[in-house]
């Protein structure tokens, strides 16, 4: 009895303390030794390697000044100016920052429209079309970006609509445009969720006593509702310029190194083995970035949500023949058919080219999926495994993230400095890029790494598996948190007196109660195994480890089946299908992702 | 292997539960502050009071659910002051009745019994079949919790708690989510249950008639202190503070400044008042008079020489059913009246209060 009951004791702390050691293996412990050696040369601190990149024209532009010869820079701004303000290089943190800020424009762009049609009209498939904003975060950017190839690329789909109606051919590939494009493809939804979210929370009464004292429609919008969808506009503003900042497969894809970010630079480095320089600038990028995520954590704890109220009354989108007559319904119009392009044009295209060959319909490209199974040259990508692998992955990720997720949110919902501890725990690999992670997984345990006295290696399944769960409970917990919060704390409180003890409570009464909260953490933790691509095009070795995203982006290179994406669309199309089933799952369970 | 985890310390005291100077504080404010109770084996004890004042946070200390920063608490005579709330034998009803949702009614009631030593089997329905006729809800085991009113939801939430014969009886507001007929007939079961029972039972709520009709003896708490411990009369007829005295039913309070001692009177407002031939009182002491409503009689002119009348208007009347509630001025002061008279008069009225039903609070009932 009394073994039992300190078994049941110790349970979550023991769990808990076996979640804060993986991360602390699998992720603290990789991204620290990436900043070490950043700033360790030959046993002892220096600052040499980050001046080195600072003080490099080709990272940071016309700001190296800053770091190689402060004292010049009031006479080189004179120099500037008497020249007559000729352009100026910002080097590639500055193109970095640059894109990101335009991707986060153009997300904004593209998503408030969605949120004023989410939240003041209602028309069928409202709710569908409101679930659906959360499906770019499951589906796989690499995948997204093959979709985007399939779309605007030369052969794409575009392309040959507009050459079948004589208009000529655009070509966006390898623009910045089509990067921008596809980063709005992945933020808009979330601008368009966060934003409605805000949006129905307005209280109508609100509105309803502005304009009893008389304030016209527009001043009552400008006084009540904008007020209330700032905070969530920026909030949503802030992550995405985070999101983009460290975009990485869509950069890759469709903009190459011709226009590299800091993320596709550092990825390089290590392609070349350069692994020190990687390293400073993966630190200098992961201070960044901490720093941006500070921000945003920083504001979102400032808000307060006004809950309760009426919501402000939806009006009919569709109001007969005077649906033709009225600007703001056309203007709507528009704008779904744009979103139509954008959003289901990629998907459609993929889909589409994956069956069409130059002479029509064709099962070539699922046939290589299979066919290439027999060849066995060297290099050659063979789909099948990855395919494996990628599932594969995808359960055991399942298997340590679920425990890993509730065990966190355990300690979340039952307060005090445990639960702070794992709330910091918890946003911090939000913060670090996932090519840093699998850097520091590289020189860790990977290439070996010695703890204690004994020479530890983990690397290929094991070490992705292990990344893919740390990356995955957050969503997990994200989930369960929320369902154990609101589980009456009286139900708890009469199973203790009961005579369960609080492990036992948990298993008894709370985890029945939100096993749906837990089925969606899981699919939520399943996708994004399955597409995560950033730390396993890294980690990933030989026929033994790679999966089904780093497979694609390999596919995109080989062109070897003539100047056709059909090998890519193909597999892009299966990844789709898995991504999209766990999404189904997610969405029928009420699956949530709130940043 | 060892257990570091006390069990509990031989008797120290025979009462059923003992409170000794229990401090609880949540995040730097006190919520309850050096409090002492002793509640006897058997007995029917409530604490009654405003919300925030603390009588839940007492009820939880008791069950384990807080813990206190100082001070100590006994069941049974045993020191249970660090065991976990499963380990004090305490059974507890919520307001919101608290059934676990995803098991049966007979699931509920059995679940306490899980975890009794060793496990019971057929006994376990036995007991469970034993316990659901006792709160009147037998052949419901088959049944879904959300299948239930209100009023049965709260029976079988008894029902569990009494299952694994717990030596305490926590009940904490468990009638407050029911309307008002149900919660008179309730709370009799609840009292019968407790008296066949013979368990020591400890019960919260903020309603005072409640509290008077159920119990044995009261606890009036407020701002996290005990203001009075007394059987239910004692609580009504004397209220130990001005707090008590108004809470607890409705009370016309005056103050006033003792003018002699022998007979003692006193002067309220510059009119003499005849104070009961018992009061300890010394000239020159500032005193505070307790007048129910119920005492006033109205306009009769009883000429004893022990009562004091007192001339006043009459604002409004409201008809309660069995009475009427008069609203009388006087003096300035409002003051209420409660008569059984079928037609009490209007306009300017004669208020008779006989002396020995005045109450004193010591100390001006602060």
């Amino acid at each position: 009895m009394n073994v039992r009951r300190w078994g049941e004791r110790l349970a979550v702390p023991t769990a808990f303390v076996l979640t804060v050691a993986i991360l602390a293996v699998v992720f603290y412990y990789p991204v620290l030794s990436v900043l070490r050696e950043a700033v360790v040369r030959a046993g002892s601190l220096t600052a040499a390697p980050l001046v080195d990149v600072l003080g490099d024209p080709f990272y940071t532009g016309v700001a190296h000044h800053l770091f190689t010869a402060p004292l010049s820079i009031p006479a080189g701004v004179l120099d500037w100016i008497r020249a007559g303000f000729p352009s100026v290089e910002f080097g590639l943190f500055g193109f970095t920052a640059f894109q990101a800020f335009l991707s986060t424009l153009a997300s904004v762009v593209v998503g408030l429209p969605g949120a004023y049609l989410l939240a003041r009209f209602e028309f069928r498939g409202r709710r569908t079309l409101r679930s659906l904003t959360i499906l770019p975060f499951v589906l796989p950017s690499i995948m997204v970006a093959v979709g985007f190839l399939a779309m605007f690329g030369q052969n794409g789909l575009l392309n040959d609509i507009l050459g079948a109606l004589g208009l000529g051919q655009v070509n966006l590939l390898f623009t910045l445009e089509i990067i921008v494009l596809a980063h709005a493809f992945y933020n808009a939804p979330l601008v368009t969720r966060l934003v409605t979210t805000a949006w129905e929370s307005v209280d109508a009464r609100r509105v309803e006593t502005a304009r009893a004292l008389g304030a016209g429609p527009f001043r009552a919008f400008r006084d009540i509702v904008v007020p209330q969808l700032l905070p969530a506009l920026l909030t949503a503003a802030l992550l995405t310029f985070v999101f983009t900042f460290l975009s990485f497969p869509i950069v890759l894809a469709l903009g190459g190194l011709r226009l590299a970010t800091v993320e596709v630079w550092l990825y390089a480095r290590v392609q070349d083995l350069e692994l020190a320089e990687a390293a400073t600038l993966g630190t200098i990028e992961t201070v960044l970035s901490l720093a941006l995520t500070y921000l945003y954590l920083r504001y979102e704890a400032r808000q307060t949500t006004t809950g309760g109220g009426t919501t402000l009354p939806r009006r009919a989108l569709a109001v007969g023949w005077k649906t033709l007559r009225d600007p703001v319904r056309i203007g709507l119009a528009v704008y779904g058919v744009g979103v139509l392009v954008l959003f289901v044009g990629p998907l459609v295209s993929m889909i589409v080219e994956s069956v069409t060959g130059p002479n029509g319909l064709t099962g070539a490209y699922y046939e290589f999926l299979l066919n290439q199974q027999a060849t066995t040259a060297a290099g050659t990508t063979k789909p099948l495994p990855a395919i494996a692998n990628s599932l594969a992955f995808g359960v055991g990720t399942l298997a340590l993230a679920v425990p890993m997720g509730i065990v966190v949110s355990v300690m979340v919902t039952r307060g005090g400095t445990g639960s702070r501890l794992a709330e910091t725990l918890m946003s911090a690999p939000l913060a670090v890029s996932g090519v840093v992670v699998g850097l520091g997984l590289l020189q860790t345990l990977v290439f070996g790494t010695t703890i204690a006295g004994y020479r530890v290696t983990a690397g290929g399944a094991l070490a992705i598996v292990v990344a893919h769960a740390v990356a995955a409970y957050p969503f997990v917990t994200r989930n369960v948190t929320p369902a154990l919060a609101g589980i009456d704390s009286q139900l708890v409180d009469s199973a203790r007196s009961l005579g369960a003890s609080r492990f036992r409570t948990l298993l008894d009464v709370e985890l029945p109660l939100v096993w749906t909260a837990v089925l969606a953490g899981g699919a939520f933790a399943f996708a994004i195994s399955i597409g995560e691509f950033d730390t396993t095009v890294l980690l990933a070795e030989g026929v033994e480890s790679y999966t089904m995203p780093v497979a694609l982006e390999r596919y995109i290179g080989n062109r070897s089946l003539g100047p056709s994406l059909g090998p890519a669309t193909a597999m892009g199309t299966v990844l789709l299908l898995v991504t999209a089933a766990s999404f189904l799952v997610i969405e029928r369970l009420g699956g949530r992702w709130e940043p | 292997m060892s257990d570091a985890v006390p069990e509990r310390d031989p008797t120290t005291t025979d009462a059923g539960v003992a409170l000794d100077n229990i401090t609880v504080e949540f995040s730097g404010v006190t919520a309850l502050e050096d409090v002492s109770l002793s509640v006897d084996e058997g007995e029917f004890f409530t604490l009654v009071g405003p919300s925030g004042c603390g009588k839940t946070t007492t009820l939880r200390a008791v069950a384990g659910f807080e813990e206190p920063a100082t001070g100590e608490v006994h069941i049974d005579g045993g020191r249970v002051t660090d065991l976990a709330p499963e380990r004090r034998d305490v059974g507890v009803v919520f307001q919101h009745y608290a059934l676990f949702p995803h098991m049966t009614v007979r699931e509920n009631v059995a679940y306490g019994l899980r975890f009794r030593d060793p496990p019971g089997g057929v006994a376990d329905d036995e007991r469970v079949d034993e316990l659901l006729s006792l709160v009147d809800m037998a052949g419901m085991g088959e049944r879904e919790p959300e299948q239930l009113s209100g009023g049965q939801q709260q029976r079988i939430a008894l029902a569990r708690a009494l299952a694994p014969g717990p030596d305490v009886l926590l009940l904490d507001e468990p009638l407050s989510a029911l309307d008002a007929r149900l919660r008179e007939r309730l709370r009799v079961t609840i009292r019968e249950i407790q008296q066949e029972l013979g368990i020591t039972t400890i019960y919260v709520t903020h309603d005072q008639s409640e509290a008077l009709a159920i119990s044995d003896r009261v606890a009036v708490v407020s701002g996290g202190r005990i203001e009075q411990v007394a059987p239910p009369e004692t609580v009504y007829r004397e209220p130990q503070s001005r707090f008590v005295a108004e809470f607890v039913g409705e009370n016309n309070l005056f103050d006033g400044e003792v003018t002699a001692t022998a007979p003692p009177r006193a002067t309220v407002d510059g009119v003499e008042i005849a104070l009961p031939e018992s009061a300890a009182v010394d000239t020159g002491d500032s005193v505070a008079l307790c007048v129910r409503p119920e005492v006033l009689s109205l306009g009769e002119n009883d000429t004893a020489s022990n009562a004091t009348t007192l001339t006043a208007t009459v604002e409004h009347r409201e008809f309660l059913g069995d009475a009427y509630r008069v609203h009388c001025s006087w003096n300035g002061r409002s003051l209420l009246v409660k008569t059984d008279s079928r037609e009490p008069p209007e306009g300017t009225v004669t208020l008779t209060v006989d002396t020995d039903d005045i109450h004193l609070l010591s100390d001006s009932g602060r």
